[in-house]
């Protein structure tokens, strides 16, 4: 019986060891894998599932300690084995792909050649010209593009998504019989993530592996996986099969897991109502074209177009989110719209002022009306500033008055973002990241804004602080009728929060439309792929064998003549490649950058057939 | 090409750098003390033949237009006459006024490019020793934080840096050349006379080079890719000599285009210990006789290696880390 399971883990338990200090951090794991079977591990931060991952691979060093516990692969405990021994089958027949693909290759060497030089390691008897034929092969089945070009290039020149499958080729070109996938989505967008989850699917068709599928994601987990288990304060808490554990989920972790899981579509699903307040933000034809210094040649530059002609207005009292993968914009636009640079074309006016036209000292005194909040609130935060001085700062420049005065309000802004008295004269040094981010918001409180701009503000957070900011948001609106522009790629949070959403790609909106047509009636293809690869239990309209796209968006410095989209459409016509689409309008006051959008405007919403 | 736009870039900028360094070390000779024509024609000389000679050689001319012509002369590879140091290469004392090898004044960029070959034994024969006790020792103690391995880079550093250069120097050059025997250590007839000195100059450079690969080596060893290529299946020895030290090697780059300096202060020191007839010591005795133009000339000539070399090192960073190409 056990000689049929390929890999088997018995009582494996983990500790960190800090001088006479022992934590534990796993404890009692077992299970089993069959060859060709998929299992999946979903646990939060720090509940120990990449130390299981590590700990699979005999791959922990100090200050982990294996305390107790085997990891049977092939009838041998890999725990047992010296080094010698373990290099024989480690990186040959195991193979391990980590979250950070950037980081897990030497960035001063091409990665065909350490590719080659790992597998060549593993098997000396192997030609140099046979295992370079060997990685151009595999380079090919994962879909990149030009392998025999991309072969000589380096880490820093490929995108998150291309390098993670970098790292699938380096784990995959030995031909593993069992694989560790450690949260290999984690650092991707949506869409990337969804096509690696495709191709993991693929791989596992094609060569049979047995695969360990740790992630933090249960929707992606479900996806893919035979079995899971749940991981909880380094504890399996439970073990059953995708179904099982969504429908009859037996311990309350798995059950509180299922409840947090932020629900985007069906019917319970809150609907937000666009609002029609005054224009705070009115934005027109903004664009801004970054000229950078072509590599390779002396004097010549490539002109990255970052944002191509973008309007739109924002109302007062309402939450606007503006989407898409990285690249498309978004952070540029962002620094747009807090002023932090200029546009080369178009205007932004703030409460009717045209930001351009503004002195300094006006400039100075409008920017305390708005505020941009960022998504690392650790370098956000000067080290060696008390909290109450960070706070108070913004109050100096725009001369908040006396200093009781300042500090009366510096301590009220603390009470209102939920701060404790006390912490007014501590360093950060000590604050988690969510109380960062309450200072961040503290320090633009202050100042009375009515607009605040969110770019990526809570990704860097987990699940239940970023729950609590969301109220923290919800309550200041309630009470100062603020504004919020919320720039994410977290299709989950903005369906939550949002009252109208606008879609980016490459520097343009190519859709523009309010909460509940977008998710359930979008008219722009690329709003369909984006929702195709949003992981999520919910029955999802937009299966993502239909509508989830190949390939990477084209480089902002080449752009596609007509539709921008069009080079990864799967509805484009004649008419793409010689037009580029405006923004129409289609349902109600949902807008489309597509052709085919008019149409098709009064087909009825997908929710209704 | 890169290359081709990041070698003008350079060039020009060295160019710059090389006017300034003219022009600060130029006004300065001017304005200390002492004058110049009275240098040459000896002390003793009557107060005409002074004027003479001052005239002759456009001293009283307004510094800019000194500056002006020496610039002229620069271009045209010609650094001037210095101002004591006949043909014959004997040195002549300052006070007599009729000498009859004065006339013929030898030329700087000659003394120089004479001198020059055996300065870059030197320092190539010290910058080896240096790298082969650095080496082991910064690597060794890299690999292992903490151990005693570390400690031992850590107490070897502090111990070479705690000895002064011309302290090494006699000491070397009693052990070794007096009561041993085995090398010579004073002048120059071949090379054995290179190695005493280029390894107290060794000794001085070493500790720099051996903390930087500490540091460097123990950083390059936290990084994914280092942490990660075992469960990839590297071996250690590829880990190690592939990767690790191919990092760690640009910090060490970049710390010898600045070590070069403590090099040639080094260097002044160490030949005049050691009587090598290098760059160093025509230094010092050109800075103690006030050979102005000499001076000049060697300042010139070594800002000018300084720039050349800096361009290397980083042409050379950019070839093992190809996105230092910006």
């Amino acid at each position: 019986m056990t000689d049929k399971k390929l890999l088997r883990v018995d009582g494996l338990s983990v500790d960190v060891v800090k001088g006479t200090m022992v934590t534990p951090v796993l404890s009692d794991i077992s299970f089993s894998l069959n060859t060709g079977h998929v299992l999946g591990v979903i646990g939060e931060a720090g509940s120990g599932k990449t130390v299981l991952s590590r700990a699979l691979v005999n791959g922990l060093g100090p200050p982990l300690e294996i305390s107790s516990g085997q990891v049977i692969y092939k009838g041998r405990n890999i725990l047992d084995l010296s080094q010698r021994e373990l290099r024989l089958i480690r990186g040959k027949e195991i193979g391990y792909i980590g979250a950070n693909p950037m980081g897990s290759l030497d960035p001063t060497m091409a990665i065909g050649e350490q590719i080659v030089e790992k597998l060549r390691s593993v098997r000396p008897d192997m030609s140099a010209v046979a295992a370079k034929e060997r990685v151009l092969d595999v380079l090919a089945s994962v879909h990149i593009p030009s392998p025999e070009a991309r072969f000589h290039e380096f880490p820093f020149q490929f995108s998150g998504g291309m390098m993670q499958r970098v790292m699938i080729v380096d784990a995959l070109v030995t031909d593993p019989t069992f694989l560790v996938a450690d949260n290999i989505t984690q650092a991707l967008d949506v869409t990337v993530a969804a096509q690696i989850i495709r191709l993991i699917e693929e791989l596992r068709l094609k060569f049979n592996t047995a695969i360990v599928f740790v992630s933090s994601s249960l929707p992606v987990v479900s996806s893919l996986a035979d079995e899971i288990l749940v991981l909880h304060e380094g504890k399996i808490v439970e073990h059953s099969t995708p179904h099982e554990l969504i429908n009859q989920p037996r311990h309350d972790y798995t059950k509180s897991l299922l409840a947090r899981l932020p629900r985007i579509w069906g019917d319970d699903v809150k609907q937000l109502a666009e609002n029609n307040g005054d224009v705070v933000l009115s934005v027109r034809d903004v664009a801004k074209t970054y000229v950078v210094r072509k590599r390779g040649t002396f004097n010549d530059h490539n002109y990255v177009q970052a944002v191509r002609g973008v309007s739109f207005d924002i109302h007062e009292g309402e939450n606007f989110g503006i989407v898409g993968e990285s690249g498309c914009g978004k952070s540029t636009l962002t620094r747009l719209l807090a002023w932090l640079e200029t546009p080369d074309a178009g205007t932004i006016r703030f409460q009717g002022f045209d930001l351009a036209e503004l002195t300094k000292a006006e400039l100075v005194t409008m920017r305390s009306s708005f505020q941009l909040l960022l998504q690392d609130p650790y370098n956000a935060l000067p080290s060696r500033m008390p909290v109450g001085r960070i706070i108070a700062e913004s109050l100096y420049i725009h001369d908040g008055g006396s200093k009781e005065e300042i500090r009366r309000k510096v301590l009220s802004a603390m009470e209102e973002v939920g701060l404790p008295k006390d912490l007014e004269n501590s360093l950060t040094v000590g604050l988690s990241a969510g109380q960062r981010q309450r200072v961040c918001i503290a320090r633009a409180l202050v100042l009375e804004p009515k607009l605040l701009i969110l770019d990526e503000t809570l990704s860097a957070l987990d699940q239940v602080e970023q729950a609590q900011l969301l109220e923290l948001f919800a309550l200041l609106q309630e009470k100062y009728r603020f504004t919020y522009v919320f720039i994410s790629h977290d299709m989950a949070m903005v369906r939550k929060v949002c009252n109208r959403i606008a879609v980016m790609y490459l520097g343009k909106i190519v859709e523009l439309a309010g909460n509940s047509i977008l998710f359930e009636n979008p008219q722009h293809p690329y709003s369909k792929a984006l929702l195709s690869a949003v992981p999520t239990l919910d029955d999802h309209p937009f299966q993502a064998e239909e509508y989830l796209l190949d390939g990477e968006p084209p480089s902002p410095v080449d752009i596609p003549q007509g539709c921008t989209f069009m080079t990864r459409c799967p509805a484009r016509m004649k008419i793409c490649g010689s037009r580029e689409p405006d923004l129409n309008i289609t349902v109600g006051r949902a807008q489309s950058a597509c052709f085919r959008a008019t149409e098709m405007g009064d087909e009825v919403p997908h929710q209704l057939k | 090409m890169f290359i081709l736009g990041f070698l003008t870039r350079r060039i020009l900028q060295g160019f710059i750098v090389l006017f300034l360094v003219t022009f600060a070390i130029f006004t300065l000779l001017r304005v200390v003390p002492g004058d110049p024509a009275r240098l040459i024609v000896g002390g003793m000389a009557p107060d005409n033949v002074v004027a003479q000679k001052a005239e002759e050689l456009g001293l009283n001319d307004p510094i800019p237009v000194q500056f002006i012509t020496y610039l002229g002369q620069l271009v045209q590879g010609d650094m001037g006459n210095s101002f004591l140091r006949p043909k014959s290469g004997a040195i002549v004392g300052a006070s007599e006024y009729d000498d009859p090898t004065r006339g013929n004044r030898a030329q700087v960029l000659d003394l120089i490019l004479e001198r020059l070959p055996l300065t870059l034994q030197l320092a190539g024969v010290s910058i080896v020793f240096c790298l082969l006790i650095a080496f082991p020792l910064g690597v060794a103690g890299g690999l292992r934080p903490g151990s005693w391995m570390d400690r031992l880079a850590f107490f070897a550093g502090s111990l070479f840096v705690s000895m002064p250069n011309f302290w090494l120097g006699i000491v070397l050059a009693m052990l070794i050349s007096v009561k041993m025997g085995l090398l010579p250590s004073i002048g120059y007839k071949g090379f054995s006379y290179t190695i005493l000195p280029a390894f107290v100059l060794a000794i001085e450079l070493a500790p720099f080079v051996i903390r930087t690969l500490t540091v460097s080596i123990a950083q390059v060893m936290q990084e994914e890719f280092i942490t990660i290529a075992p469960i990839r299946g590297l071996t250690p020895f590829r880990i190690v000599f592939a990767h690790a030290i191919r990092n760690a090697s640009i910090p060490l780059l970049n710390l010898f285009g600045i070590q070069l300096g403590t090099l040639l202060g080094g260097v002044l020191v160490v030949e005049y210990i050691f009587d090598y007839p290098g760059l160093g010591l025509l230094t010092i005795n050109s800075v103690l006789q006030r050979d102005f133009p000499l001076i000049q000339g060697i300042a010139i000539f070594i800002s000018g290696i300084f720039v050349f070399i800096n361009i290397i090192v980083d042409l050379a960073a950019t070839a093992i880390d190809p996105r230092l190409e910006y």
